[in-house]
């Protein structure tokens, strides 16, 4: 049952953590009226993975192995995209820290009243296929043993209570710190997205350098193990790791993390007034 | 009313990526910690459904590579112990490689499979 479980951790862990992020920030910028939006986008990526894991796992149709990659990866690096712009636009409201905070960010998020459920909902249905076959496989075996099952759905509760405790600290630290601490906790994680998603192109055949490994440290870290669990389900860390990945890698988080930490600072106040309209 | 356009373009481009989970000689692929066993060990070419049982300890996954060992024709993971998978895959008559990788590490435990022509 423990291997399931650690499946069934793995594949919620990343989910859980971008939505927990996700809604603390809203709730911390005094926008909680709009997190509903969030769990609608959360809602139809589960109902639309498993409806879909179902129709491909018991119906007379599957999805072909390079479909399957195809989707994957593109998935992959649409969502990098969705929270690397989640990341930004944090990172701008951010240095409003002072007076207009709420009214910016209502606006921001207001705006494309959409994006905000299509950002969850992104978060939990990148990988929500795959752990939707995996579901659907695990009840297909009740038939014979239920632990498999209830392992799976243990795994994805902890991860989502893992994801409410990540909510609960995060509104507790002061908004410099938590701006700095979320905004680069995400670009980590956005990271290994998309080296996860190069690496699903790779195996793909559609880029080279599947076997030019950069490091196999599978004997010190077992994927199987809890610790090789949570470092793939939050920071996507595969112990065998191409070059190509290592480079995708590097080449988002150097210039991300740049681009957030100048973003990340605060606008100078002016002591000035400010000059009032010439009509 | 937005365009459809895009949300249709997607649907095409899914159902063209859709294919039979059935084939007249599904492969039984038994997978424990220690060993990979791929009954029948040829088929004729073309359709290929391999059902993947883990009867080991260890999550596993399971791959048909090209003959070099390297190249991935189709893989299925995330088979925890217990469960049964599927993984479908168009085969070109040729000779592969099986691979079970329980513990979804390393080079796994390999086994020639034929594909011969397609009857």
């Amino acid at each position: 049952m423990f291997a399931n479980y650690l499946i069934g951790l793995r594949e919620g862990l990343e989910a859980a953590l971008v939505v927990g992020i996700l809604v603390a920030y809203l709730v911390k910028s005094g926008s909680a009226r709009l997190v509903y939006r969030v769990w609608l986008g959360v809602a139809a990526a589960i109902a639309v993975s498993l409806a879909a894991g179902a129709a491909l796992t018991f119906g007379p149709q599957g999805l072909s192995f390079e479909a399957q990659e195809a989707i994957g990866g593109v998935a992959s690096i649409v969502a990098v995209g969705f929270v690397t712009w989640m990341i930004f636009w944090m990172a701008r409201t951010s240095r409003l820290l002072r007076g207009d905070l709420e009214n910016r960010v209502d606006r921001a998020a207001g705006r494309g009243w959409w994006s905000l459920g299509l950002l969850s909902f992104l978060a939990v249905g990148r990988e929500g296929l795959e752990t939707a076959l995996f579901l659907w496989s695990a009840t297909e075996a009740t038939g014979s043993t239920t632990h498999p099952l209830v392992g799976a759905v243990l795994g994805l509760l902890t991860a989502t209570a893992l994801g409410v405790l990540i909510y609960r600290g995060a509104i507790k630290l002061d908004l410099r710190r938590f701006f700095t601490a979320t905004g680069g906790l995400l670009v980590i994680v956005a990271a290994g997205v998309l080296s996860y998603g190069f690496h699903d192109l790779q195996e793909a055949g559609l880029l080279p350098g599947l076997s030019t490994l950069a490091f196999d440290v599978s004997a010190t870290i077992p994927p199987g193990s809890w610790y090789g669990t949570f470092l793939k389900g939050t920071f996507n860390f595969s112990p065998r790791t191409t070059w190509l990945e290592v480079s995708a890698w590097l080449a988002y988080v150097i210039p991300v993390l740049v681009l957030f930490v100048r973003g990340a600072r605060p606008v100078k106040t002016s002591t000035a007034p400010i000059p009032a309209r010439v009509t | 009313m937005r365009s459809l356009t895009t949300p249709l373009v997607l649907v095409a481009m899914l159902l063209a990526a859709c294919t039979s989970n059935h084939a007249p000689d599904t492969i039984t692929v038994r997978s424990t910690d220690h060993t990979c066993e791929v009954a029948p060990d040829r088929a004729p070419g073309g359709h290929l459904v391999f059902d993947v049982t883990n009867a080991g300890t260890e999550v596993t996954e399971f791959y048909l590579l090209a003959e070099d060992g390297v190249q991935i024709i189709g893989e299925v993971e995330n088979i925890g112990p217990g469960l049964t998978r599927s993984l479908v895959v168009e085969a070109d008559p040729g000779s592969y490689v099986a691979a079970c990788k329980p513990g979804m590490t390393g080079d796994g435990i390999r086994t020639i499979f034929t594909v011969g022509d397609s009857g």
